[in-house]
């Protein structure tokens, strides 16, 4: 996913965003030797382009001195994999780990640029669909590079985790990280292999009835956990509306939006006809945590847990 | 006929797929264990309905509306009803985190009460000693609409949690997939009883269309049958408005089309404009739903895209003219 250029001119670092992705490339053209040429004298002023998971290329200082993350799920990611003290701040939505909560706060909706610049970050991470390419845009006039992150897997959250690992100079922390996480899906994955997989449909939201499509990580995720999706089909939108006749016909056979009790009082007498499906009569609904539901995050892992946990 | 049509295929289109047999079977030998014809009945037969009398009760009332401020422009939600509403469905968002209190379901509720405390304040506004002035309360609706539109950006604003936001968003965009044989009846009495009284007034209401003064001078009381067409708006309106969110466009349209295909004065023009206000929406909900697959686009989005370019054409055709 990454590939990288040294690039050693001194005093890089204060040029321009753009500017500098221009040298970057007319480095690679002129000294095509620059590759290999590794120079330890002179770390801080040296820069490398990268390419994040959007393909789009920035150029960040070799080992980012101030980093932060503009969504929840990343600021959980550099906290396990970044040196803590290098972290200038949070979102206001950022609540994980605990230490998050003692970093200055700034607000990703509306984006408070001001008070990020005022953090002066060598390079902040964002998560595709959640910071627009507007903001993005925005945020790099500012001169900070904005790094994207995208996932459609499991998989894909460890491997961010080894690129935020790269990215930071910490790829010993970062995998071994992963590897572990690693190792606990796959002993997730043997567990669920021997029994059954019941349809599960994970409701986001009741008025209009929008659930968790085909395409989000949930799939990948009740892979791991012993369940399938009940939504089958791919729909334009990772989380679409369904109609109540939808719901009827694929017949869940768990339901993952709250506990039954709650449920029966909101959802289902909303919706009194979706009693029938097989999830409300054999009592197959369930709460999970939110923030592990949607955030992908080193905690995915948990989250897979706690899905196997209601599955069974 | 148009209407048989319409009905038949709101029936047919759905998820589990169904052929015609299926629904003559469905109507006419129900078997409540096949989850097909409990579908056709309980799903999509209470959805096509719901849809039909928001559609007849924007367009029946947008009829009223404009023969009562005599203004082509005037629709339904003139008294604030729609952004009444809004505030309403908002203040429960904020208010309730869970939106039931004591197995009600409160959006509706609060929908009402907000549609029609607000037009009671637009017609206190808008009168003057128990006179109407059509003109004074258009402009007042029109500035308290403004007023609360701006009030539900402040609750957004103001909102602590993405789901309130969110809340808000949907219910601004209507739909009928709430659609339920026990919420049915009430804008259903409230649109028949609305049709009953002015099947009584009709002659009335085309005498009004000549002008307030020679309506006075030919016998009617001017002054009562305005106060009755706007009870009967705000009622029919407000109750359409709360089950399906503000719909847009049919109230101000179909009225029009009515006028434009069977002429300012004719007799069945409020019950044409019912019909056609139903159908109209019902084959909306049909495209939007055949279009973006299973829940439908936002029925709003559809009336406009259809409902425009006939509406246009209709315009010009016949050099139409309001009255």
């Amino acid at each position: 996913m990454i590939h990288q250029v040294t690039v050693t001119l001194a005093g890089f670092r204060s040029v321009f965003q753009k500017q500098g992705l221009f040298w970057a490339l007319l480095c690679v053209l002129l000294f095509p030797a620059c590759e290999t040429r590794k120079t330890p004298s002179a770390p801080t002023s040296a820069v490398h382009t990268v390419t994040d998971d959007l393909g789009r290329q920035l150029t960040l200082p070799r080992q980012p001195r101030r980093v932060m993350a503009l969504t929840p799920s990343l600021t959980e990611m550099l906290f396990a994999v970044a040196d803590t003290a290098s972290i200038v701040g949070r979102t206001q939505n950022c609540d994980y780990p605990a230490a998050a909560l003692t970093k200055p706060v700034v607000n990703n909706y509306p984006m408070d640029y001001e008070r990020l610049l005022s953090l002066k970050p060598d390079v902040v991470f964002a998560t595709d669909g959640i910071i627009s390419m507007e903001v993005a845009a925005q945020v790099q006039k500012l001169g900070i590079p904005v790094y994207f992150q995208t996932y459609d897997s499991v998989a894909d959250i460890l491997r961010g985790i080894r690129d935020l690992g790269f990215l930071l100079q910490r790829e010993e922390k970062a995998n071994a990280l992963a590897d572990s996480l690693q190792a606990r899906l796959h002993q997730l994955a043997i567990d669920s292999s021997r029994s059954a997989r019941p349809r599960v449909l994970a409701i986001t939201w009741r008025d209009p009835i929008y659930v968790f499509g085909r395409n989000t990580l949930f799939t990948d995720k009740l892979r791991y956990a012993g369940g399938q999706n009940a939504v089958t089909e791919t729909f334009a939108q990772p989380y679409p509306a369904l109609t109540r006749e939808y719901i009827l016909k694929m017949n869940p056979e768990v339901i993952i939006g709250g506990d039954f009790e709650k449920m029966d009082k909101t959802f289902f007498s909303l919706y009194p006809e979706l009693r029938r499906v097989d999830a409300y009569r054999h009592k197959r609904i369930f709460e999970v945590t939110d923030d592990l539901m949607s955030r992908p995050s080193p905690r995915v892992v948990e989250g897979i847990a706690e899905l196997k946990a209601v599955l069974r | 006929m148009f209407l048989g049509v319409g009905l038949f295929l709101g029936l047919k289109v759905g998820s589990l797929s169904t052929s015609y047999a299926t629904v003559g079977e469905a109507l006419f030998a129900y078997d409540p264990a096949n989850a097909t014809h409990y579908s056709i009945l309980n799903l999509r037969l209470p959805r096509l309905l719901l849809a039909f009398l928001t559609g007849a009760s924007l367009a029946f009332s947008g009829y009223l509306m404009q023969a009562l401020v005599n203004n082509a422009l005037a629709d339904p939600y003139l008294l604030g009803t729609a952004s009444g509403a809004s505030l309403g469905a908002s203040f429960s968002f904020f208010l309730f985190a869970d939106l039931t209190f004591m197995g009600l379901y409160l959006p509706p509720f609060f929908a009402l009460v907000g549609s029609f405390a607000v037009t009671l304040v637009v017609v206190v506004l808008g009168s003057r000693r128990g006179q109407l002035i059509p003109s004074q309360m258009l402009l007042v609706g029109v500035a308290l609409s403004s007023l609360l539109t701006a009030l539900v950006s402040l609750i957004m604003f103001l909102s602590d949690s993405e789901s309130q936001l969110k809340s808000v968003v949907f219910w601004s965009m209507g739909g009928f997939e709430k659609a339920d044989w026990s919420n049915l009846g009430y804008p259903a009495t409230a649109l028949a009883a609305g049709l009953v009284v002015f099947f009584f007034l009709q002659r009335h209401l085309a005498v009004l269309l000549l002008g307030a003064d020679r309506a006075e001078t030919l016998g009617v009381d001017v002054r009562l049958i305005r106060w009755v067409m706007l009870v009967t708006v705000s009622v029919v309106t407000g109750f359409a408005v709360a089950f399906s969110g503000p719909v847009g466009f049919v109230g101000l349209m179909v009225p029009h089309v009515t006028r434009a295909l069977l002429g300012a004065t004719n007799r069945a023009n409020l019950l044409f404009s019912a019909l056609a206000g139903g159908l109209f929406l019902v084959a909306c909900d049909l495209i939007s739903r055949w279009i973006y697959p299973p829940a439908g686009m936002p029925v709003g989005i559809v009336t406009s895209f259809f409902g425009v370019p006939f509406f246009v054409y209709l315009l010009r055709r016949k050099n139409y003219r309001f009255s």
